[in-house]
């Protein structure tokens, strides 16, 4: 197809009706929305939508057909309506989908929502599927309470990594055992994305790192390394911005599901471990890239978020998504 | 609790004792390299209650260190007062491959 894709048009696609069913409350009053129960193969798929004359902007996919059921679908899609953002979604009760094959399809999306109709899970599926229609980044703002203040520190050096961890932790109030883990993963994930942006971005022409990991070292203000983050009792939102926008999008899920599937303890400290400790620590990550300009990565965690090897985590990574 | 890190190690008879006090970062890497080199016995407790943050470098370093001290010296590790983030982080990057938890 190649038609400018419809942009008031999404098509979801579920394994079967149970499957439809389960999701119903969550996408419930999205306009524009075509629902499709197991879909056919690729060629009946091909003709039917040309004969509707359908292009949706957007397909979101349960993972309870994709990847396992149908490994080849995603493939297919994208050779139906190359101009489609693709969405998958699993429910927290399910497992995490299997990285690999995401990898392979370069699936840029994944979410996870709550399996009831709880406002909450709602909003953030709905939120998410108007995002990816209209292209727009991820805001820090938009997942703490409205008038949650937003700390942002710049960073000129190196050395100002411990105090950058001091404050966010002060900013964490409260003795009880939820909030003492939180500070801990807060600390955590502060760190490995300080490391990202002073050690990880800064990349030569032949791709090569600039600096090695713990290396003393200035930055210079072309870089516009900056770490901001918002708590407002219950979420956490961080985010780190670099001025180097080397991080290649494709490269994210593959590094993910290599971490994913290494847990046979690979020594050495190359192939994102830092990412990935991120993105498992994280209730869901986001990055947004603009090559050679710029990279915000960032997530958001709950103070009563669990705490697992086995919960399903989404990921977002966008490329020169622009903010509104 | 000071950040900078510090091995304290003893050793009994039949065991030894590593207690990791501070951040497990790349700042660690000198020490740990270090530590296969002071291991004695078949045995090496390793006790995280004094341990910091570790990032995915220290993760790196514990890994290598471990392999190290299991391949070299055929010693057994038990890790003990891990608290609940590094337990979670050891489990999902395979540190408890090379080495049990001692609850």
């Amino acid at each position: 197809m190649k038609a400018a894709a419809d942009t008031h048009l999404m098509l979801a696609l579920f394994n079967n009706g149970t499957d439809a069913d389960a999701f119903r409350p969550l996408l419930n009053g999205l306009p524009g929305l075509l629902s499709i129960e197991n879909p056919p193969d690729k060629e009946r798929f091909a003709e039917k939508m040309v004969s509707l004359r359908l292009n949706p902007a957007l397909v979101i996919l349960s993972s309870r057909l994709y990847p396992e059921s149908r490994p080849e679908l995603v493939g297919e899609l994208k050779s139906i309506f190359p101009g489609a953002e693709i969405l998958l979604v699993t429910l927290a009760i399910d497992p995490l989908p299997p990285l690999e094959q995401l990898a392979v399809d370069r699936i840029r999306h994944l979410l996870v929502t709550p399996s009831d109709d709880e406002l909450e899970g709602i909003f953030s599926l709905q939120e998410a599927i108007l995002r990816l229609l209209v292209r727009t980044p991820w805001k820090l703002q938009d997942c703490v309470r409205p008038g949650s203040r937003v700390h942002e520190l710049p960073l000129i050096s190196s050395s100002q990594k411990e105090a950058l961890i001091a404050s966010l932790e002060e900013a964490i109030s409260g003795d009880s055992p939820e909030m003492e883990l939180l500070r801990q993963r807060a600390a955590l994930l502060a760190d490995e994305m300080v490391e990202n942006a002073l050690y990880g971005a800064p990349q030569g022409d032949d791709g090569r790192k600039l600096y090695f990991k713990g290396e003393d070292r200035a930055i210079d203000a072309d870089e516009k390394i900056s770490f901001r983050f918002a708590f407002d009792g219950e979420t956490l939102a961080m985010e780190i911005v670099d001025g180097w926008g080397t991080l290649a999008p494709e490269m994210v899920v593959d590094f993910l599901a290599r971490n994913q599937a290494g847990m046979e303890a690979e020594v050495d400290e190359t192939g994102g471990r830092g990412l990935f400790i991120i993105w498992r620590f994280m209730d869901h990550l986001h990055v947004n890239i603009r090559p050679g300009m710029q990279t915000v990565l960032g997530g958001h965690l709950k103070a009563v978020s669990t705490l697992d090897c086995e919960s399903p985590r989404g990921f977002s990574i966008s490329t020169d998504y622009q903010s509104a | 609790m000071s950040s900078s890190f510090r091995v304290i190690a003893r050793s009994t008879g039949s065991a030894d004792y590593i207690a990791l006090l501070g951040n497990i970062d790349a700042s660690a890497e000198m020490q740990l390299q270090k530590l296969p080199g002071m291991v004695d016995n078949e045995l090496v407790h390793f006790d995280f209650n004094q341990a910091g943050r570790i990032n995915s470098m220290g993760i790196a370093l514990l890994l290598r260190c471990f392999k190290q001290i299991r391949e070299e010296k055929k010693a057994k590790i038990v890790l003990r007062e891990l608290n609940p983030t590094n337990t979670l982080l050891f489990k999902m990057t395979g540190v408890f491959m090379l080495a049990s938890h001692e609850k």
